[in-house]
């Protein structure tokens, strides 16, 4: 009698390990997926974007999306184009174009950029990153 | 470690008393057989829903215009996307065959019966809940089998007397499926349904363990009891221990079913995903042969034998209920199966004709 307990006692802790291996062994295989799921996608680096000539007016802003990021494309004279990161170097919040005053100002804590992205005044420790710029017909394009 | 930290939980919780109480301590019968292990089964299951379901979440966008373009994302863009798609939408086909099989070998060895009403209503509330999170889900992929599901179940109800027209209206928001029961069907899906589901299945294991797992009416040793007319929990001296002994067979079942669940994902999502599934929803184009889920046919099917579709749902309605209410008709001590010839008869016909019907329903 105690043989057969013992021996349903062996049976019983070798399917528990035999379970849990596969357990293990399972949640193993499916963490990898649940990571990957959520996982952000990879943004295409040094990628280009195409913007028209037109969605930027002389002395405008034309905010859009570039590698993943708020960026923005400015046309100070007729022709001439500059694109910027349109986030502050301070703490990362979208800066906004003061049209009048032709700079930019981070809403958060008051940074000032010019409109070549230098620091002009407040806590930003460095400038707006710039991207290059090309026209194509009546294409400009950033990156 | 390990022992300094039961140590410490038992100081304050008094752990130790609640894992003998509930797992070495807790006794079930000597002849407990595998169909018990279907609710933990289920228990795992609808965990494997609730998690597969929030990463769905993550990508998922409930608006008409975008919702089949992100399953479509989810399905080929998003890493292991199909994987947490298909075993999120095959599950739910797994978890109704062991709703199935569970209610069914409840009903074969009688455990349904007094003192164990409540249990028996809890799990058949369940067991409807859980066919309507099956339809809620159903539309949210937004494809032409999707809407075109919806539009017949949810059309079904119009044939109530007097306020089926304004029923089918509340149900899809309008007069017809769109925005509105997409916005409808996806808050009842992710948050009313679930939560609902979550409380009745913390009060069916409540009735479980308060008045303990019914014997199995099998083998000599067992002999029907007259039931108290006062609480008494079932005990099982000399039973065999939850813990290690049943909870590695509990193990050994969930197992098999996500074996099961495997093979289907991986080798044939298809039987439960028809290719209307793959085309976007369009209310002008009704695709030819539409049918609801394998789970509805059956009451598809009645809908079109009787000679109006109000027969037909009065029918559904009277053997829904006295499935409900059984245990208050069933009354006799009587639980083996073969001691019960009226009620195997009834039984076995009532599997037969679930059957028969779906097939006819699906060939139809």
């Amino acid at each position: 009698m105690s043989e057969i307990l013992e021996s349903n006692q062996q049976r019983r802790t070798f399917l528990g390990i035999l379970l849990g291996g596969v357990g293990l062994v399972l949640a193993g295989v499916f963490t990898w997926p649940i990571f990957r799921f959520l996982a952000p996608q990879a943004e295409t680096e040094g990628g280009q974007i195409r913007l028209a000539k037109n969605e930027v007016s002389v002395g405008g802003a034309h905010f859009f999306s570039f590698q993943g990021l708020p960026a923005v494309l400015l046309q100070p004279q007729a022709g001439d184009y500059i694109a910027l990161s349109a986030v502050c170097t301070h703490l990362g919040c979208v800066v906004k174009w003061v049209a009048d005053k032709r700079e930019f100002l981070c809403p958060c804590h008051a940074g000032q950029f010019s409109m070549e992205g230098t620091v002009l005044a407040g806590p930003p420790p460095a400038a707006l990153e710039s991207f290059p710029v090309s026209l194509e017909g009546d294409q400009v394009v950033v990156g | 470690m390990h022992k300094r930290l039961l140590d410490f939980l038992d100081v304050r919780l008094g752990i130790r008393d609640i894992l003998e109480q509930n797992l070495t301590k807790y006794l079930l019968p000597k002849n407990v057989n595998i169909w018990y292990t279907l609710g933990a089964v289920l228990l795992a299951l609808l965990s494997l829903q609730f998690v597969t379901g929030v990463l769905l979440l993550v990508y998922y966008v409930p608006n008409p215009a975008e919702a089949f373009k992100s399953v479509e994302i989810i399905m080929n863009d998003i890493p292991y996307g199909w994987l947490i798609r298909y075993l999120h939408a095959v599950g739910s086909n797994v978890i109704v065959i062991a709703l199935l099989l569970h209610m069914l070998s409840v009903l074969f060895m009688g455990s349904y019966k007094k003192p164990r009403e409540f249990t028996w209503i809890s799990g058949f509330v369940l067991f409807n809940l859980t066919l309507v999170l099956c339809l809620t889900g159903y539309l949210l992929p937004w494809s032409q089998l999707s809407f075109w599901a919806t539009t017949v179940a949810t059309e079904a109800a119009g044939a109530v007397p007097l306020i089926g027209d304004g029923l089918v209206r509340f149900m899809r928001g309008g007069a017809m499926v769109g925005d509105a029961t997409l916005g409808r069907f996806f808050a009842l899906h992710v948050m009313v349904l679930p939560a609902g589901l979550v409380a009745l299945v913390g009060f069916h294991l409540f009735c479980v363990r308060r008045i303990g797992i019914s014997k199995p009416p099998f083998g000599e040793d067992y002999a029907p009891t007259e039931v108290a007319d006062e609480f008494v929990h079932e005990e099982h001296p000399g039973g065999i221990p939850f813990f290690p002994n049943y909870a590695i067979k509990d193990l050994a079942v969930i197992s098999l079913f996500l074996g099961l669940l495997a093979l289907l994902v991986f080798f044939a999502p298809g039987l439960f995903i028809p290719p209307s599934a793959f085309e976007p929803a369009d209310p002008f184009t009704t695709p030819a042969h539409i049918k609801p889920e394998w789970y509805f046919l059956w009451a598809y099917q009645t809908l079109k034998i009787f000679p109006s579709e109000f027969l037909g749902l009065a029918a559904q309605g009277v053997v829904m209920t006295l499935l409900a209410l059984l245990p208050f008709l069933d009354r006799g001590k009587e639980r083996r199966p073969f001691k019960r010839p009226l009620f195997l008869t009834c039984y076995l016909l009532g599997i037969l004709l679930f059957v028969a019907i779906s097939i006819w329903g699906h060939y139809s």
